[in-house]
């Protein structure tokens, strides 16, 4: 309380009081960063809105069109095919993806057997993450004879699959290989959380007589609970943005469109389909409803984070 | 009398059976002992129950440690396999031979070194600028707390979830306007404005006892004094996540590197093996085991690095909550 009165004194006098010497150090040391941060992220950002008010030819803005271009794109049927996939992504890796990497750091915790081991081995993957990996997975799903996954089927006798070429297994598809990558890296900020856990907490609960389940239920749960809502809300930030996966194992959103994503709709308008009327503006509206969707679930994250701060019995 | 020492040789060996036992269980919790805390302490491993769940939760992560290196085991094997072999029928896993000359021969067909040599010059950039423009900026909002500080941090955490790439368009037409097409500039300057390693740095220099910049400051230190000889000393292990961090992220990086690098000789590995893979279904020129083995050559400076550096990058992704 008393902070925040002085800190309000102290905004009083921002415009009133002589400036400090630290005051104009503190600038100077800023400004370089200050000129970056303009330069690749608030500029952009302000003038991607101000487009998607705009007609464009090329990349230059032309008239007020008001929102028009949200007309546009939204009844553009790709558009509303990548919106709807893009939740989809999101589902799928809420489904597959969450459950993983808490269940692996369980696990982990209570192995006292080649730990090290399985924590490098598990977090591998999140280490060589790159195009490479992304191009990898695609030569693995390959339904044809190169493909490896289909030369198991077919050796265990079943029919061969059509993998990613299958409009209905292509987002779950892509949700595994995303899994892979990323389920190891979510386990140790899991682990880290597990062994934060006072292990008083346990042994009461072993006088009290509670079993596994009753002590995973009432003391692991609630105590690494905050850690599971912040990555919940990250998991889902991060898959909004899916554009690599679709863009490289489908050749850009096949099979027919099943796998576009917003974010590779906002490079396809503005680089692809240079040809259209006003495509960079398109462009940029769409990524302005990503970046609207983005931040409704920020807002939820900053929410958390500072209920978690406090209550830092439980952080 | 017969049935006296029958009983009584009957219940020595089931004596000596039960001591066995106990001994054995003994010795099995023995491996326990270190186990105070967890879920399941050492003293839980009497009961068989524990044993059995113990078992099948090894032979859980013994299955999705195969699954997490199966795939990069099977990439590296079959970059050796020729064309044909390929696409053989029935599928065999292990190629005819693993003849060394072959990474040659893709490593000279597509004169590699010089993408290798671009990859390198965009990393070390950008962990340059990662480091130094994220940590000026905080370090200025952290301690200095120059007046109206607070507008920067606020706009700062504002793009802190925007991903720069969001805002394509525009950072491309900017880029373009200012004559950087073609240019590493934008590539390692990119990384000094990341809210993202802005906030590594700012908590870990919120974390420094402040009576430590008083006490320099009652003994006369400036604050620039004060950032070089005490700041910056203190902050080798945050320097060292953000340019773990930097390194694999630039490394990785493709969409703008993509767009920006539109001059073949200027692109990183990352871009070259992009624009090979997404033209040679129509081209043809390019075998697909040639990639295969492409892929192993771009991902073995990642494997050694993670080598090297494993325990601080399991500790980085640890400490800072969030994944790459």
């Amino acid at each position: 309380m008393k902070m925040a009165a002085a800190e309000k004194k102290q905004y009083r006098g921002f415009w009133r009081g002589k400036l400090r010497k630290r005051d104009l150090i503190g600038w100077a040391l800023m400004l370089p960063s200050i000129l970056l941060f303009t330069f690749f992220v608030w500029w952009p950002l302000g003038s991607n809105i101000g487009l998607s008010f705009f007609a464009s030819v090329g990349f230059n803005a032309t008239r007020f069109v008001g929102f028009a271009n949200y007309e546009t794109v939204f009844h553009d049927p790709i558009f509303l095919k990548a919106l709807l996939n893009t939740l989809k992504y999101v589902g799928w890796s809420l489904l597959i993806g969450f459950v993983i990497p808490i269940f692996l750091g369980l696990l982990l915790s209570e192995v006292v057997h080649f730990k090290g081991f399985f924590r490098t081995v598990l977090y591998f993957p999140s280490m060589i993450s790159g195009i490479a990996v992304v191009i990898m997975w695609s030569y693995l799903l390959d339904p044809n004879a190169i493909g490896p996954l289909n030369a198991i089927v077919v050796a265990l006798g079943g029919t061969p699959f059509l993998f990613l070429s299958d409009p209905h297994w292509v987002i779950p598809l892509i949700v595994i290989t995303m899994t892979w990558r990323g389920a190891g890296g979510t386990m140790l900020v899991y682990l880290s959380a597990l062994q934060t856990i006072d292990n008083s907490l346990y042994e009461e609960a072993r006088i009290e007589g509670a079993g596994f389940l009753q002590r995973i239920h009432y003391v692991t749960i609630p105590h690494i609970l905050p850690t599971i809502r912040t990555l919940l809300v990250l998991q889902i930030i991060s898959v909004l943005q899916i554009f690599y996966e679709p863009l490289v194992m489908t050749s850009g959103g096949g099979p027919n469109g099943e796998s576009e994503s917003l974010m590779l709709l906002a490079y396809q308008y503005a680089f692809l389909d240079a040809g259209t009327a006003s495509h960079a503006s398109l462009s940029s509206a769409t990524s302005v409803i990503l970046s609207a969707l983005i931040i409704l679930f920020t807002v939820v994250y900053l929410a958390f984070a500072s209920k978690q701060k406090k209550e830092p019995e439980n952080a | 009398m017969l049935k006296k020492i029958s009983a009584f040789f009957s219940k020595v060996k089931t004596d000596l059976a039960k001591r066995r036992r106990e001994k054995k269980a003994e010795r099995k919790i023995e491996t326990f002992s270190g186990k105070k805390d967890g879920i399941l302490a050492w003293s839980d491993y009497r009961h068989p129950g524990a044993w059995i769940a113990y078992a099948v939760g090894i032979g859980i992560l013994i299955i999705f440690a195969f699954l997490a290196l199966a795939p990069i085991f099977w990439l590296f094997v079959s970059s050796f396999k020729g064309t044909e072999e390929l696409n053989d029928v029935p599928y065999h896993f292990w190629p005819q031979s693993f003849s060394l000359t072959k990474i040659i021969k893709v490593w000279q067909s597509q004169n590699l070194g010089i993408y290798f040599l671009n990859s390198v010059i965009v990393v070390v950039g950008s962990v340059v600028a990662a480091v130094f423009f994220n940590g000026l900026l905080a370090y200025a909002v952290s301690v200095l707390k120059p007046r109206g500080y607070k507008v920067i941090y606020a706009l700062v955490m504002l793009s802190f979830m925007i991903p720069a790439v969001a805002n394509l368009v525009p950072l491309f037409k900017e880029i373009a306007d200012f004559g950087l097409i073609n240019n590493y500039l934008p590539l390692c300057l990119g990384a000094g404005a990341n809210a993202f390693y802005f906030m590594l740095f700012k908590t870990y220099f919120d974390s420094l006892p402040k009576d430590l910049f008083e006490a320099a400051r009652v003994d006369g230190a400036g604050d620039l004094r004060i950032f070089f000889s005490i700041v910056t000393p203190l902050s080798r292990p945050i320097i060292g996540v953000v340019s773990i961090f930097t390194m694999t992220a630039a490394w990785s990086d493709l969409l703008l590197p993509y767009l920006v690098l539109q001059d073949g000789g200027m692109q990183t590995i990352m871009v070259k093996i992009y624009s090979i893979q997404s033209t040679m279904s129509t081209s043809g020129d390019f075998p697909p085991d040639y990639l295969l083995m492409l892929l192993c050559l771009s991902i073995i400076p990642q494997i050694v690095f993670f080598a090297l550096f494993q325990k601080q990058i399991t500790a980085t992704s640890t400490t800072s909550g969030i994944k790459e």
